[in-house]
């Protein structure tokens, strides 16, 4: 049995960043990287799923794959601290440039070639958000899928599953699909563990398999701007509509609020 | 009256060969079951993992031997305990060495040389040393008893705050009874010891070489004159005395045999413990070895044969579980029941002959003997239970490693893992990015040297509140003041310096403490510098105590030594005595951990300051409760806070103007408690940096409340 | 190529707001008078839901009748996909909504189409579709083209296009969507409830707080300044997740709208997209945070930054 996790390594900004000189994305000297907080949960289901199968028929292994530089490996070290049993990255040069299509043919390539029962990815990166991947890479497998999974009962090489969607407004939408599906993970089904700074190192004693398009089959017309759906023209920074800053002492602060409230409340002053 | 050199006591008088032989069988068993015992107490401390001992075992013994026959630690915030026990400890000592004086010379020279030495004016002076050792003996055991039947002080209810009525560890009343029997035994084998010498007497009256020099044991003869008043034949005085020689032999040699199974033990474990103490146990924690598997302490043999030790010389004196700040407002921890706790657990499951299944040796949990991991995280690592200890118990490093394994497996609050997740990733515990962490140098009008790029002579290690909190950002800007007043050739690490990871040690996240020690080991040896100085106590700490470990070896002083010595030489010079009264908190890692107590007093003098110190003060000042990782784990609803606690016992203090604190932490703490307890408007909460700047201005910044302007 | 797709939102029967905002974007995207909107409704019973689609600038409304009852991914890829290989539009318009993230990937994927997501401006520039989303945290924009594509969808951010005034008498056409097996099937729909009654949507003060009070027992605080001040205590995702305050306080996108607010204060919430969702469109929202760069004083009409217990302590006093 198998779950494959694709994970992302995404950028925040520091502070007073630059965009770089081609305008089209910041200077990689003010990005700040870590694991995707959406595959911090999916990682951690696929974990308990693995764990409340444990001593059934057949164990479950669990494989993370990101599509990254090198300096991704930093993001899949924790994984492997988290629970996962097998890293994999996947990366060169002709990637640069991807939309979250062209990764997901990528993923897709592996999802082929490492046959999981379950493919996991986030609702979306905490950097781009596209909310596209996981499911894009549905399509290329042409799997069931479903998205902004907040609730899933599923054990291992079943052929259905059941999970709940959280709606806009907070309902739940409950589904049946068949298996093996894609599924993304959305924030809060569940609490993922912690990973000590210990475990994180002796992951790193753990190998990373590295792979190459050719390994799976991927052309690299099929990746980088040619494998895209969209191209991006110019990044920058939107001039910004700003609040009007209320100053002076808190207790300035205070009184002015409150003459806001009761103005539009209507309360006696 | 007959020559004096023939004075002794006949041993075994009247007593058939067989009598004595039965004596001596007697006290062979005793002997070997005591044997047995210490084996058997051995046996289990050899279970437990190895220990590394620092300095030479003679020299260990020698302090030893002074620190018991001083008695310093047991009379330290006790004093009538201190008194009342030196008495039992010298009489207990004395006594014994008289039977060691007996038996070396009846079984051993006697009878190997022929030689006898106890008898005549040596004899005599040694009968009465003896009675008089009897007679303290008696009544510190008397006073104990007073202590414990009469004045009932809390701490001997051995209530404990980590388990519920109903919890099958919860009642005490075993170790109430234990300690009952303790002092009723000793006591009724001094007192019959008195009365047997009196029978004795009597029965001897007609024995010049022994009823001349009776008053040589003054207590025997007082009661033997009694006796006589009362009637007692000289025949009755040897059925007496024979009846009972044998029962206070027997209950002798009984309390002997059970040495090892009992509290007694701790004549042999107190002082073990304190002859393999490290004075720096709390300060510097152990580190884990590269190829250790297991971190952390999860199964009572991991700790060490020196922990398991020490743990059997626990005397339940509570002086930990008064001093722990966690303990008083509440919290389901006393230092105390730790130890007991493992005690028990260890005397369960390592006294068997064979050691149980691993699965039976987890300490963690909440069954009998084990340690709830609430009780283990609410500890603050103030140290105050060892500092305070009489007999060097450890109990910090034995809760950090085993927060070490709560760590390993996620078992803590989701604010202090969020808050060790952001640690990791921006090397500050407020998640700002790390260009931001010399923000606070861009509003000063002179620029402050990057330690980075050219060499300093003091190499200022700022630390994470100090650079990041906006109200600790005011004092560090302050201190750069001063700093260039003075003159002081200084710079900082700018964005290379990352939180210095005391806390995060204390925590018990080891993994992480060597990455942020790595890479600030790192940044300090690629400057040159030829001090580090510090506001940040807990820096301070971890910095001078525990970097060494790891390759960083640098002299550090904490901002007091250095500005008490800028004073002295007449570089920062006062311009005006501020003339508030104040009270000054020491802070657990300058004043208890590092003994650095002087230098902020010595300021505040110089600042013409009236120093009214706090009952709790000094190596007894109390925990403001941010230490430990507690600043990142929420505090449970509706409980008290050490920092309200504290800030109650300086608004008791008449006219106080200024509560004055030198660390970052308790800045933050008790500018908060002052408002939280209604304080505020009473007295003000300020960095002892804020008034030293204060008094080189002619005029003040802003006026403390009360002060006359 | 020509002609602008809209696929209407449709949950429980019931015609999402959502569906209204599409075609009003779409009006910006005429570039021709035969350029035509055509509003897709896809539905068990699409003819019922006709009068709703039939808002002001719509031209035609295509009714595909299919078997599944209720939102299911593989209905709504294939269907559309049919209508697109059928129709050719230049153009294809999905809300960036829960159901979209279930279907409009897939949709792009398997017929090559230009995709972008979380829309919320877009524009032809010589002829060339451009399209502006965010980038790192929404905080920077991201101009994105789709070269060589014939036709695009796009997923529009929810709340920025205003729903059109007025109705139409737009053409009702239908359309066979293709056969399919599904691999989905919907079983229930789940209201969260709790003990706690609150209707934030129609609450017209509400007092939210976020991860910014920092833990737990700080929340009586800001709950009885709330009742002071007479607004109803709202929270952003965090503190309903860390489980502070009930679900049915949480405003955003998986949370409740503040749909009837007039005066929104928010303390010690940074302004993440997804919580922005739920409020920033309220007339007048007052934030207070220390960190003088959080976002969400660029959708507040008055910021404070400062402490906000301090704040809270002090405004309390007014009250």
């Amino acid at each position: 049995m198998k779950l494959l996790v694709a994970v992302k390594q995404v950028a925040a900004l520091d502070e007073d960043f630059e965009i770089r000189s081609d305008g089209k994305d910041v200077d990689p000297d003010f990005l700040i990287r870590d694991l995707n907080e959406w595959d911090d949960y999916s990682l951690e289901e696929a974990v308990r799923i693995k764990e409340a199968a444990a001593g059934g028929a057949a164990a479950v292994e669990i494989v993370v794959v990101c599509v990254g530089p090198e300096d991704a490996d930093e993001s899949l070290r924790k994984c492997l601290a988290k629970g996962a049993d097998r890293a994999l990255r996947v990366w060169d040069e002709t990637i640069e440039g991807s939309d979250s299509i062209a990764v997901a043919r990528i993923i897709a390539a592996v999802a082929r070639k490492e046959r999981p029962d379950m493919l996991f990815a986030g609702v979306q990166s905490s950097d781009h958000s596209f909310a596209s991947t996981g499911i894009a890479a549905a399509a290329f497998l042409d799997w069931p899928h479903a998205a902004v999974v907040t609730h899933l009962t599923y054990t291992p090489g079943a052929n259905t599953a059941v999970l709940r969607r959280e709606l806009e407004g907070g309902v739940l939408h409950e589904m049946q699909l068949e298996c093996p599906a894609v599924l993304t993970i959305q924030l809060g089904i569940n609490t993922p563990r912690y990973a000590s700074l210990r475990s994180i190192k002796q992951a790193a004693a753990r190998p990373i398999e590295a792979l190459s398009l050719e390994q799976l089959g991927v052309k690299p017309s099929d990746v980088g701007e040619s494998g895209s759906l969209s191209r991006v023209r110019r990044m920058y920074v939107p001039d910004r509509g700003h609040a009007q800053m209320i100053e002076g002492s808190v207790e300035e602060q205070a009184a002015r609020l409150a003459k806001i409230i009761k103005d539009l409340t209507g309360s006696a002053a | 009256m007959s020559d004096v050199e023939i004075v002794t006591r006949v041993l075994f008088e009247d007593f058939t060969p067989s009598a004595v032989g039965l004596f001596y069988a007697l006290g062979f068993a005793a002997i070997a079951l005591f044997f047995f015992g210490v084996y058997v107490q051995v046996r289990k401390y050899r279970r437990g993992a190895a220990a590394s001992l620092g300095g030479n075992l003679s020299a260990r013994f020698g302090a030893m031997i002074g620190t018991v026959l001083s008695h310093r630690t047991v009379a330290r915030r006790d004093r009538p305990a201190g008194a009342a026990h030196r008495l039992i400890f010298y009489g207990f000592l004395l006594l014994f060495l008289g039977t060691a004086t007996i038996t070396l010379d009846y079984d051993i020279l006697g009878p190997l040389f022929g030689v006898h030495f106890w008898h005549g004016g040596f004899y005599l002076w040694f009968s009465l040393i003896l009675d008089v050792a009897g007679v303290l003996l008696a009544g510190g055991l008397a006073y104990m008893m007073y202590r414990r039947g009469w004045l009932r002080p809390p701490k001997l209810d051995y209530a404990r705050p980590d388990r519920r009525p109903g919890d099958p560890d919860y009642d005490r009343s075993g170790y109430r009874r234990e300690d009952w029997a303790f002092l009723w035994t000793l006591l009724v084998i001094v007192a019959t010891g008195y009365v047997l010498e009196a029978a004795r007497l009597v029965w001897l009256e007609g024995r010049p070489e022994v009823w001349s020099y009776r008053w040589w044991s003054p207590a025997g003869a007082v009661l033997a004159e009694a006796m006589r008043a009362a009637g007692l034949t000289q025949a009755a005085g040897g059925a007496l005395r024979q009846g009972l020689w044998w029962f206070h032999g027997f209950v002798a040699l009984l309390f002997i045999a059970l040495i090892p199974l009992t509290k007694v033990k701790h004549i042999f474990t107190s002082a073990g413990s304190l002859m393999l103490r490290d004075p720096l146990a709390a300060q510097r924690l152990p580190g884990v070895p590269e190829d250790q598997q297991r971190v952390g302490a999860q199964f009572i043999t991991d700790f060490t044969w020196k922990q398991l030790l020490s743990l059997d010389a626990c005397t339940k004196c509570g002086r930990c579980h008064e001093a722990c700040p966690a303990r008083a407002v509440g919290a389901p921890l006393s230092p105390r029941d730790v130890i007991l706790s493992l005690r028990e657990f260890a005397n369960k499951t390592l006294e068997a002959a064979e050691l149980p299944a691993e699965a039976e040796l987890d300490v963690h949990g909440k069954g009998p003997g084990q340690v709830a991991m609430e009780t283990l995280w609410a500890c603050r690592t103030c140290m105050a239970c060892v500092e305070v200890c009489p007999v060097a118990i450890e109990h910090v490093p034995i809760i950090v490693q085993m927060r070490r394994k709560l760590v390993e497996d996620g078992q803590m609050d989701p604010l202090l893992k969020k808050t060790l997740q952001t640690i990791h990733k921006t090397g500050n515990s407020f998640g700002e990015s790390r260009r931001k962490r010399a923000a606070w140098t861009k509003s000063l009008p002179f620029p402050v040297k990057d330690a980075r790029k050219e060499p300093v002579e003091v190499l200022w290690f700022v630390g994470d509140y100090a650079s990041f909190d906006p109200r600790n950002q005011k004092v560090t800007q302050a201190f750069a003041q001063l700093l260039h007043e003075a003159g002081v050739d200084y710079g900082i690490l700018y964005d290379a310096e990352s939180n210095a990871g005391n806390d995060v040690r204390r925590v018990g996240e080891e993994g992480l403490y060597e990455v942020l020690a790595g890479a600030n080991i790192q940044s300090l040896s690629a400057a040159s510098f030829k001090t580090i100085v510090t506001t940040d106590p807990h820096s301070f700490n971890t910095i001078r105590n525990e970097y060494p470990e790891f390759g960083g070896n640098y002299e550090i002083q904490h901002y007091t030594t250095l500005v008490q010595r800028l004073l002295l030489e007449g570089r920062l010079k006062i311009a005006r005595q501020l003339g508030v009264r104040v009270t000054f908190h020491d802070p657990c890692h300058l004043g208890r951990f590092n003994k650095g107590y002087e230098a902020p007093r010595e300021i505040l003098r110089l600042l013409g300051c009236e120093l009214i110190e706090m009952g709790r003060c000094r190596s007894n000042s109390f925990c403001c409760g941010a230490g430990g990782g507690r600043i990142w784990i929420p505090d449970p609803v509706g409980l008290d806070k050490p920092a309200h606690n504290r800030m109650r016992e300086a608004a008791a203090i008449p006219g106080l103007q200024v509560y004055v604190v030198s660390c970052p932490k308790d800045l933050t703490m008790f500018e908060d408690a002052l408002k939280t307890t209604g304080n505020e408007g009473k007295f003000v909460v300020k960095e002892l940096i804020e008034l030293i700047g204060e008094a080189l201005r002619r005029e003040p910044a802003v006026p403390a409340p009360g002060v006359a302007a | 190529m020509s002609g602008i797709l809209l696929v209407a939102e449709i949950r429980r029967g019931e015609l999402r707001p959502a569906t209204a905002e599409l075609v009003s974007a779409a009006q910006a995207a005429r570039r021709g008078s035969d350029d035509r909107v055509a509003v897709a409704v896809i539905a068990d019973d699409p003819q019922r839901l006709v009068p709703g689609v039939s808002l002001a600038g719509v031209d035609e409304i295509i009714a595909v009748k299919v078997a599944a009852p209720e939102f299911d991914p593989d209905t709504f890829e294939s269907a559309v996909r049919a209508l697109i290989e059928a129709r050719k539009p230049a153009l294809v318009l999905v809300p960036h909504s829960i159901d979209s993230f279930g279907y409009a990937a897939a949709l792009a994927t398997k017929g090559g189409y230009g995709f972008a997501t979380d829309v919320f401006r877009f524009e032809y520039q010589d002829g060339a579709l451009v399209a502006t989303r965010g980038g790192y945290g929404q905080k920077v924009n991201v101009e994105v083209d789709f070269p060589g594509k014939d036709v695009v969808v796009l997923a529009l951010r929810g709340n920025v296009f205003k729903p059109p005034e007025g109705g139409s008498s737009p053409a009702v056409t239908s359309f066979a969507a293709p056969d399919l097996q599904p691999r989905t099937n919907s079983r229930s729909f789940i209201e969260v409830s709790s003990a706690d009654d609150v209707d934030m949507a129609a609450a017209e003060f509400i007092l939210a707080i976020g991860r910014g009070i920092g833990e737990q027992a700080k929340v009586e605080q800001f709950r009885e300044l709330a009742a002071a001040v007479g607004a109803t205590l709202g929270c952003s995702r965090p503190v309903a997740d860390a489980g502070w305050l009930p679900k049915s306080r949480q405003v955003g996108q998986s949370g409740k709208t503040a749909s009837a607010c007039k005066l929104y204060v928010a303390m010690g919430i940074s302004g993440a997209i997804q919580h922005l969702a739920g409020m920033k469109h309220v007339s007048t929202i007052v934030a207070v945070n220390a960190d003088a760069g959080a976002s969400i004083f660029n959708v507040a009409k008055y910021g404070i930054v400062g402490d906000i217990f301090e704040i809270a302590d002090a405004l309390r006093s007014h009250f």
